[in-house]
């Protein structure tokens, strides 16, 4: 594996999703829009995928039928070998947007996953103790959202997304509408996190250093019609830390995308 | 407001959402009660003012004036005859707005939730919001007589209406993430409906029973005011009639200070039921 020991280590043998030639064609009063054409992809477990491209390429549209909330027009993916037709327990999803429940504090947003599921698996209380740890939001349990700032708010939609304990996270620009400072260190936490957790993550931006400091891999993605475009190795060493942003082959992965997008 | 109160950990984000400053808000409360009481008094001077120059075609006896309302509202308050029948009026408000606000809610749940009672009733109700409701008062009085049946029956179809559409709107308006996640969750109908669409059409459902509230007053007024013997409305038709206009002006006072006690009820309960919001609707 070109990636160097920590990422291969992180990589077991079996592939946890496939996509099976993704076409996606929206019908708009009779206008055909073909926002997905022919997407094919392989990710392994504890692999860190992002989708990279600009507004337009169909990212957010393959990260729903990932998630079985949107049925491609032509296609197919599996997880663990099981098609996905419908929305599934052991996915989960976080948006740009927190989607906190104003309504309830920090504890009992991150519980309603627990809630809607029923789920009997472990000791609530210690499980949710457990995710604020790992998220480091301890103080804050009764805090509700409009008290929290929008990077709060984003490490809270990230515990309701760890407690249910997913085996694929799929993350839609997260950190969309973080300024930059807050971004960065949610990344170094995210990084941190996945790669403790040795999580399966599909992650959609379109922030190109962003998607390269997080991703073992990264799918660059053009439009008309939104399709793949290449699918660039980071060889970077885990685990990735603030520091990664400054070595060589950081700006390499960055310019090198930036080619295939035609940015340079 | 709260949020200074957090130390931020993460970002310095927090600052446009406790944007808005009011410029009232910098004074204190004493500056706010001096300035009204500075303009109530106002307009009574000029009140006053006018009626001592008895303008032809206009006499004092029409007019009224201030030191003749304020004994009068004195003595309407210490009054135990004007007190029964404004005690008929309150009655048939808030058991108007019991049935009207809990009818509203009822039919707006049935029409957001099952699509056939959408389609029953929807243009129905478009047909019937667009009707002055006060019209009805003739048919209710045709239909329960004097009693306070007709007055209540008006009152709550006058609240139905804004409780109704606001019950539709808000369990119409889900944040669409939001819809997602419960989705992605398989949540079911009913979980989706009690933990997010509900919840998030609470401040709305609320801003519809306010308006309610004040519309079930003027329902139980305008069927007093339109045939009957006892109730606030028919104390100032009585008296309107006899020319006794201070003591119209006393029964408005009344009835005034009545409405504002609706309003801080709800808006006490409001702030209780919907604390998520900050500044629900804090004056302009």
């Amino acid at each position: 594996m070109v990636s160097g020991g920590a990422a291969a280590d992180r990589q077991g043998s079996r592939q946890v999703l496939t996509l099976n030639s993704i076409t996606q064609v929206f019908d708009k009063r009779g206008d055909k829009l073909t926002a997905l054409s022919d997407v094919s992809m392989k990710v392994d477990r504890g692999e860190f995928v992002s989708l990279v491209g600009p507004s337009g390429c169909g990212k957010s549209t393959l990260l729903k039928i990932v998630g079985g909330l949107l049925a491609p027009t032509l296609g197919s993916v599996y997880l663990e070998g099981e098609r996905i037709t419908e929305p599934r327990a052991e996915i989960g999803l976080m948006f740009q947007t927190s989607t906190l429940f104003a309504w309830r504090n920090v504890l009992r947003n991150i519980s309603l996953p627990l809630e809607i599921t029923g789920s009997s698996e472990f000791d609530w209380q210690e499980r949710i103790a457990e995710v604020i740890d790992l998220v480091q939001l301890n103080g804050f349990e009764h805090h509700y959202p409009r008290e929290l700032s929008g990077g709060m708010q984003q490490r809270v939609a990230l515990c309701r997304l760890l407690v249910s304990d997913p085996h694929l996270m799929l993350l839609d620009e997260p950190f969309g509408s973080l300024d930059e400072f807050t971004r960065e260190r949610l990344n170094t936490e995210l990084a941190r996190i996945t790669e403790l957790q040795n999580k399966t993550t599909v992650f959609v931006t379109h922030n190109i250093p962003e998607s390269v400091f997080l991703s073992d891999r990264v799918a660059v993605m053009g439009t008309t019609p939104g399709r793949i475009l290449d699918m660039v190795q980071v060889d970077l060493p885990r685990p990735r830390v603030p520091a990664t942003r400054g070595r060589p082959e950081y700006n390499a992965t960055v310019n090198r995308i930036r080619e295939i997008l035609g940015l340079n | 407001m709260a949020t200074d109160a957090i130390p931020d950990i993460t970002s310095t984000d927090a600052e446009g959402r406790s944007g808005r400053q009011d410029p009232l808000r910098a004074h204190p409360v004493w500056v706010q009660i001096l300035l009204t009481t500075a303009v109530v008094l106002l307009g009574c001077l000029i009140w006053e003012f006018l009626s001592l120059l008895d303008p032809p075609g206009w006499p004092e006896i029409i007019l009224s004036r201030p030191t003749e309302i304020f004994p009068a509202f004195f003595r309407a308050v210490t009054s135990g005859f004007v007190w029964a029948n404004f005690w008929v009026t309150i009655q048939e408000t808030l058991i108007g707005f019991a049935l009207g606000a809990g009818g509203g809610f009822l039919l707006g749940m049935g029409v957001s939730l099952s699509p056939y009672f959408r389609k029953g009733f929807y243009p129905l109700i478009v047909l019937f919001q667009s009707t002055p409701r006060v019209a009805l008062a003739p048919v209710f009085i045709a239909w329960f007589a004097f009693g306070m049946t007709a007055k209540v029956a008006l009152s709550a179809t006058i609240c139905f209406f804004p409780v109704l559409v606001n019950t539709i709107t808000g369990l119409a308006l889900v944040d669409e993430n939001a819809g997602l996640l419960m989705k992605s969750l398989r949540a079911n109908r009913w979980q989706t409906f009690r933990h997010l669409r509900l919840p998030s059409a609470i401040p709305t459902i609320f801003a519809g029973l306010k308006a309610a509230l004040t519309f079930a007053l003027i329902g139980a007024i305008v069927g007093e005011l339109s045939a009957t013997n006892e109730g606030a409305g028919h104390l100032i038709e009585a008296a309107s009639f006899q020319f006794r206009m201070h003591d119209v002006f006393a029964y408005l006072m009344m009835l005034a200070l009545f409405g504002l006690v609706l309003f801080l009820l709800a808006g006490w309960l409001e702030r209780r039921l919907i604390f998520w919001q900050v500044d629900i609707d804090r004056p302009a």
